[in-house]
């Protein structure tokens, strides 16, 4: 019971690494793209835009690799559900405001409009990193080794 | 692991040629003048052509009466069909939606790099224009 519990939470958590590090790749490499994708929402003023897009990109890149390699797991699975919460209630505001245009989320591949589908696709991805926030896992996991010594310290 | 995002974004902001600065040169340098709600009108009365600079979704769903369709991301592929119009027009004023004005300025920027010498940007947006009570047009619906 214990192994299906490890091989869901190395599935979710191998799962949203793909999401992230596939998210981010463009985001990261060419933030000016992604720069003016962030701005057709015209949510934040326009000081903020560069460097809150850059700082989202980056972010996802460090959440996806964090969840690829299983260090600080649940860190990464709670920014990891965060981010897709707020994804997901901006495809919501998307929808209600009848924004037609492409909602940024994975920039140069392939065309994802913002609205109610994106917002669903959204909260869909986030029932994993909720898994994760219970049950981190340590299969695979960098973190897992970095626990050990203090295990073997605590029986000594 | 925030703090670690932000390091990294800023120094390969700094050091990539594909970097990017605080604000786009059509912000940080701009060649078009803002304009408010009323001097857009007036604007307009004068024979300035209307540009809606937000996405063909939305600019078919609603638009100031009069204006035409120029958004950033096919710029180049609709600025032959338009350029007519708009090298005749005394003056053009680009509108986007309301709080960055980030698609109207790009539009905006372009259109002074094409030599049009009267361009403006509409502060406000759309919306302004129709809690102004201002002519907008959008799509008849069918009745049954």
């Amino acid at each position: 019971m214990r192994s299906l519990g490890e091989l869901i939470s190395l599935a979710c958590r191998l799962f949203l690494a793909g999401l992230f590090l596939w998210a981010a790749h463009d985001k990261v490499w060419d933030p000016a793209t992604f720069a003016a994708a962030v701005a057709r929402y015209d949510l934040i003023p326009l000081g903020l835009v560069n460097p809150g897009s850059v700082l989202l990109a980056w972010l996802e890149l460090v959440v996806g690799l964090c969840l690829l390699v299983g260090l600080a797991t649940r860190a990464a699975a709670l920014w990891a559900a965060l981010l897709l919460a707020f994804f997901t209630g901006l495809m919501i505001y998307a929808g209600f405001t009848g924004a037609g245009f492409d909602c940024g989320c994975f920039p140069g591949q392939g065309d994802h409009p913002a609205g109610f589908q994106a917002a669903l696709r959204d909260a869909l991805m986030g029932l994993p990193a909720l898994w994760l926030l219970v049950l981190p896992g340590r299969w695979l996991s960098l973190g897992r080794r970095r626990e050990r010594p203090e295990r073997l310290t605590l029986s000594v | 692991m925030i703090i670690v995002a932000a390091a990294a974004g800023l120094v390969f902001n700094l050091l990539t040629p594909q970097g990017i600065g605080w604000l786009p040169s059509h912000m940080a340098e701009p060649q078009w003048q803002a304009v408010d709600l009323v001097q857009a009108v007036e604007l307009q009365k004068e024979g300035a052509v209307l540009v809606d600079a937000r996405d063909p979704g939305d600019y078919k769903s609603e638009r100031a009466a009069g204006a035409v369709n120029l958004y950033p991301e096919e710029i180049k592929l609709l600025w032959p069909l338009l350029e007519p119009t708009l090298r005749e027009a005394p003056a053009v004023v680009v509108y986007g939606r309301y709080l960055s004005r980030w698609p109207a300025a790009q539009v905006a920027q372009f259109l002074r790099g094409q030599g049009l010498p009267k361009v403006y940007v509409m502060q406000g947006g759309l919306t302004d224009w129709k809690r102004a009570g201002l002519p907008v047009k959008s799509p008849r619906r069918n009745r049954p």
